[in-house]
């Protein structure tokens, strides 16, 4: 809200200089987002709380900085003499939300709930013109564009005390009657702004006996519009509820400084003082003669609040000792009532301070009043505890390490994403991943669903990078994606990982192609991990997924799951995503390889005894997996074989077409003794045994 | 006396030899020829009793004398032979050690992560403990516990992603803080850092993702006065032993009194983010006693301090993964 300083001053006295004012106001938590300097003024842009309705007013901001100088505010209302007098409805118009016509206007409220309040007073033979200069200067310097006499007077009043009125051509009203209802399915409604607006019945409009001529606190309509012809005046003054403002400023898009204020509250006791002072003013500007019978449909008053602040609560809350006395200096210079008795303040809440209900709201304005920078910096007494860190985030950490460690660079991309995405993939209709999380309200046109997979995203940074001539992409996310389950989402954990390029950077006279990112380079990331996490029974076998190449696809399992698919991407796929073919993407269930991870590890001893290394060369049909061979090696070798390390793949001369040479070193060791040749000898006989019978392997070593 | 001057001049001649020879086979040759079994100094001694017997004693230990010093300038010769040959060997195997080298590529974490991580373990460092919750939540956790009931104005600044009319994709982590509260005896301290989404356009300062700090502290003594200091206790940490704390007035539906936190950080102030004591009801929903218990509670964007930290000047590099731009970390 835009605060001309000068119109400021009419209700407060401020000796600190502007800089001095803007630092009060950030103090007392009135942000200043713009402040523009003049010769003799200035104009400050204030961000006001949003509970805070009565702030949207000069007198309001005023009262805040009378009360950080622990002064007072000049009120405009005594200062144009006081309200001229209004007839009070009798009690039972009042049950009945019906006033008779008490001079010339009739207003019935149909709709109390929406509508606690409304006053309409009648100011006749009025002048619309140009409004006096020092107003039309000051409705400008606020922001507001001067319209006429009439019209000005509505917004003065409304910036100076922050009520919202609205002035309506009485001639112009059908029946001459107000009619305070909800809207009829299918109205409409030419508004202000010369846009037709469909009204719904949850709209609260103001009518006459025909027709809207408004949408209440909100907008008024075109045709019952102040013009020059206008002469008798019905000024509005009343009360919405701000939760059916809000609803309707929404639905119809329209945001105005009435109904912002509307939205946040206003003084509901202080709407026929803002009437009269308007009144007043029209008077003043426009040569009105004000009908002293007020209308005033307010069956309901609201009774003023009464809170008790206990103020050992004050020290209890803020960590600092107030004088109760400070306290009570701080309230009554903001307006409340203050009786003391024994430790407690009995506050009465003036009327504009909607937001002040319990204790804590008084507690916060003694607080900003007091100062927060007067507020000491404490450490908790309390007893003392160790930090502990949900024991997801620990293993979590221990993947990523694991992976960082092994070369790759942690990325993070976006988990609202297009549904393409997936088509990208070539995912069939029926996949799983395409039954997604959809978004009611996207903010952008295809980015319509949670995402169900981290590969869409990892090929959008490797596109990106390469697009940018960075071509060595190794990179992971770890990151969740989004399931429907049961009504509810389920929110997974993944790691995805995709690498191409080459391995390693800062290399020279080394050909490109040996440091060319493959499969089994990205294998070779999977084993560390799961070996680094000790997951126990982890097996790569042969796997297929639409998105990778068929003959170079691999499924991770442990205990027989799948946990998740590795392997080079689709040729496809490549090249519609503009990728390197050497591209491999790797994706696995997060939540179950850290379920099977096991960080404690345990030591093992040391090995006493020198091993024994031996060579052994399998020749068998090139269909039978290595996989196969090892572990036929390992299981006919137990107990004495350590390890079995594949060192060598030969396909060629002297082996037979459709057959493969997989030469492996074992190790032999054993924990009480040195092995001889001849105990070894043992075990490489039961090992070729095993394979020549199994698998039909020659054996040489 | 012949004897005596043909030993000295066959010293002086082997002499000459050793020191004149450049490669270790010529010195082992011509240790052989002097000192080896049928050497030069074998045949003498061999002969040493055909020599007179008053002159022999004395003639056998000059032939002993020479042999030292042979034996001796052949090994210094063969250490200088040697020393050469190690220098010569070094030289060749000189290399150009500007050339580049080979380098492993050491992988990273990302910027963000990294920045989380550092704030995790500062309050780690305060015992705070860590948790995380869902990223997608009902409108009772993201809004109604944190006493901002529907058409709550304060839900203005936070335009949300609906999924259906009561889920929603999280706009604050303070959420988590809600859930965490219920069912749990007090004192707790409580971090959380995750992806939070409000329908923001994207722009250098916008993004519809980011990611949030939130955490909070239940006691029976717990003031504003501790809020205050923890959290500039976390900001001397975080961005410098120097660093100055400002707690300033605002506005939130959940805490009452309410503070804005700013940071001074090379001569600014920034806005950190929001804090304050939890609102009475925000601990009743939760089950806890609001005449017994208080609160403190803070959070804020994480993008904002790292982008300040580290002098970048858009939001949007951190989502874009740009490896020459995560490798600057």
């Amino acid at each position: 809200m835009k605060v001309l300083l000068s119109w400021l001053r009419d209700y407060v006295d401020i000796p600190s200089s502007v800089d001095g004012l803007a630092e009060r106001f950030e103090m007392l938590g009135l942000g200043v987002e713009g402040l523009d300097r003049f010769a003799d003024d200035a104009v400050f842009d204030l961000e006001l709380p949003a509970n805070r309705g009565d702030l949207m007013s000069l007198v309001g901001v005023a009262r805040e900085v009378a009360a950080s100088l622990r002064g007072s505010v000049r009120s405009p209302i005594a200062a144009a003499g006081g309200v001229p007098r209004l007839d009070a409805p009798t009690a039972g118009e009042a049950a009945q939300g019906v006033s008779p016509v008490s001079g010339p206007a009739s207003v019935e409220v149909h709709d109390p709930e929406l509508c606690p309040r409304y006053t309409a007073t009648m100011v006749l033979d009025v002048t619309v013109g140009p409004s006096p200069q020092w107003m039309a200067h000051r409705l400008d310097a606020s922001g507001i564009r001067s319209i006429n006499s009439v019209v000005d007077v509505t917004n003065y009043v409304m910036l100076e005390l922050g009520q919202p009125l609205h002035a309506f051509d009485y001639d112009r009203l059908g029946g001459r009657r107000v009619i305070v209802r909800r809207a009829h399915d299918g109205e409409r409604l030419v508004t202000l702004d010369g846009i037709e607006r469909d009204l719904s019945p949850q709209t609260l409009v103001i009518a006459d006996s025909v027709r809207a001529v408004g949408v209440a606190g909100v907008i008024g309509g075109a045709d019952s519009e102040i013009g020059s012809a206008t002469s008798r005046v019905l000024l509005e003054a009343a009360a919405f509820a701000p939760a059916s403002i809000r609803r309707t400023s929404k639905r119809l898009g329209v945001r105005t400084e009435s109904s912002a204020r509307f939205e946040r509250g206003i003084d509901i006791a202080g709407v026929p003082a803002a009437a009269a002072r308007a009144a007043g003013l029209l008077r003043e500007v426009a040569g009105g003669r004000v009908l002293p019978d007020v209308v005033d449909v307010y069956p309901h008053p609201v009774p003023p609040r009464t809170l008790d602040l206990r103020w050992t609560r004050v020290a209890r809350l803020l960590g600092v000792d107030i004088p109760m006395s400070d306290g009570e200096v701080i309230l009554v210079s903001l307006g409340f009532t203050v009786a003391r008795t024994d430790g407690v303040l009995r506050v009465g809440v003036p009327s504009h301070r909607r937001d002040v209900e319990r204790e804590e709201d008084l507690i916060e304005d003694v607080a900003r009043h007091y100062g927060y920078e007067h507020i000491p910096e404490a450490m908790p007494v309390e007893r003392t505890a160790t930090g502990t860190r949900a024991p997801v985030l620990v293993t979590e950490e221990a993947a990523r390490s694991a992976l960082i460690r092994a070369g790759l660079t942690e990325v993070l991309t976006v988990s609202i994403t297009d549904p393409e995405s997936l088509d990208v993939l070539r995912l069939p209709a029926a996949h799983p991943w395409r039954q997604a999380v959809r978004l009611k309200n996207p903010l952008v046109g295809e980015q319509t669903q949670m995402r169900t997979t981290l590969l869409p995203g990892l090929l959008e940074t490797a596109r990106t990078n390469i697009s940018r001539r960075v071509h060595d992409v190794q990179v992971f996310e770890l990151g969740r994606v989004f399931l429907p389950r049961d009504g509810r989402v389920a929110e997974p954990r993944r790691l995805g990982i995709l690498m191409t390029g080459s391995i390693t950077d800062g290399t020279w006279n080394s050909p490109a192609e040996s440091l060319a990112v493959t499969f089994y380079h990205l294998k070779g990331v999977a084993e560390a991990l799961v070996a680094e996490l000790r997951v126990a029974g982890a097996v790569f076998d042969a796997g297929q997924a639409p998105w990778l190449h068929p003959g170079r696809a691999a499924v991770l399992r442990v205990a027989g799951d799948s946990i998740g698919l590795l392997g080079e991407l689709h040729p496809d796929i490549a090249v519609a995503f503009d990728v390197p073919a050497a591209t491999y993407v790797a994706e696995f269930d997060l939540d179950r390889l850290l379920a099977e991870s096991t960080l404690a590890p345990q030591y093992r001893p040391l090995p006493r005894y020198p091993a024994v290394r031996r060579d052994l060369a399998v020749v068998v049909d090139e269909q039978i997996p290595a996989q196969a061979v090892a572990d036929a090696i390992a299981g006919a070798g137990r107990p004495l074989l350590e390890s079995v390390e594949l060192f060598d793949v030969y396909t060629g001369a002297q082996i037979p077409i459709g057959r493969r040479s997989l030469a492996y070193a074992l190790t032999f060791r054993s924990p009480d003794r040195t092995l001889s040749a001849g105990d070894v000898d043992v075990v490489i006989a039961a090992i070729r045994a095993a394979l020549e019978r199994d698998l039909q392997a020659q054996v040489r070593d | 006396m012949d004897a005596h001057l043909d030993l000295e001049k066959l010293g002086r001649e082997a002499e000459g030899a050793i020191a004149a020879t450049k490669e270790p086979e010529d010195l082992e040759r011509i240790r052989r020829h002097y000192l080896g079994r049928r050497g030069v100094l074998a045949g003498l001694t061999a002969r040493l009793p055909q020599i007179d017997a008053p002159e022999r004693p004395e003639y056998g230990q000059r032939l002993n004398a020479l042999r030292d010093r042979l034996i001796q300038a052949i090994d210094d010769k063969e250490a200088s032979l040697r020393l050469r040959a190690t220098s010569t060997r070094l030289d060749a195997e000189k290399i150009d050690v500007t050339l580049p080298g080979r380098r492993r590529r050491l992988g990273r974490r990302h910027i963000l992560g990294r920045t989380l991580q550092e704030v995790q373990d500062i309050f780690l460092g305060m015992g705070f403990e860590i948790v995380e919750g869902p990223e997608v939540e009902s409108e009772e956790f993201n809004f109604e516990r944190l006493n901002m009931p529907r058409d709550h104005p304060a839900r203005d600044a936070q335009d949300s992603f609906y999924i259906t009319d009561d889920l929603l994709l999280r706009t604050q982590s303070t959420a988590v803080d809600a859930r965490i509260m219920i069912g749990r005896p007090p004192p707790m301290r409580v971090l959380t850092t995750g992806r939070c989404y409000r329908r923001d356009a994207s722009d250098p300062t916008h993004m519809p993702i980011f990611h949030q700090v939130d955490g909070f502290m239940v006691g029976e003594r717990i003031t504003m006065a501790d809020l205050k200091g923890v959290l500039a206790a976390f900001a001397r940490q975080f961005f410098g032993p120097a660093t100055a704390t400002k707690f300033v007035p605002s506005y939130f539906p959940f805490t009452e009194p309410s503070a804005e936190t700013l940071v001074s950080f090379r001569g600014t102030w920034m806005e950190l983010g929001g804090c304050g004591m939890f609102h009475p009801r925000v601990l009743e929903v939760a089950g806890l006693d609001p005449e017994r218990y208080s609160a403190f509670a803070f959070g804020w964007g994480v993008e904002r301090p790292a982008m300040v930290r580290y002098g970048i000047p858009d939001l949007r590099l951190f989502w874009e993964n740009d490896l020459r731009f995560l490798g600057q970390f």
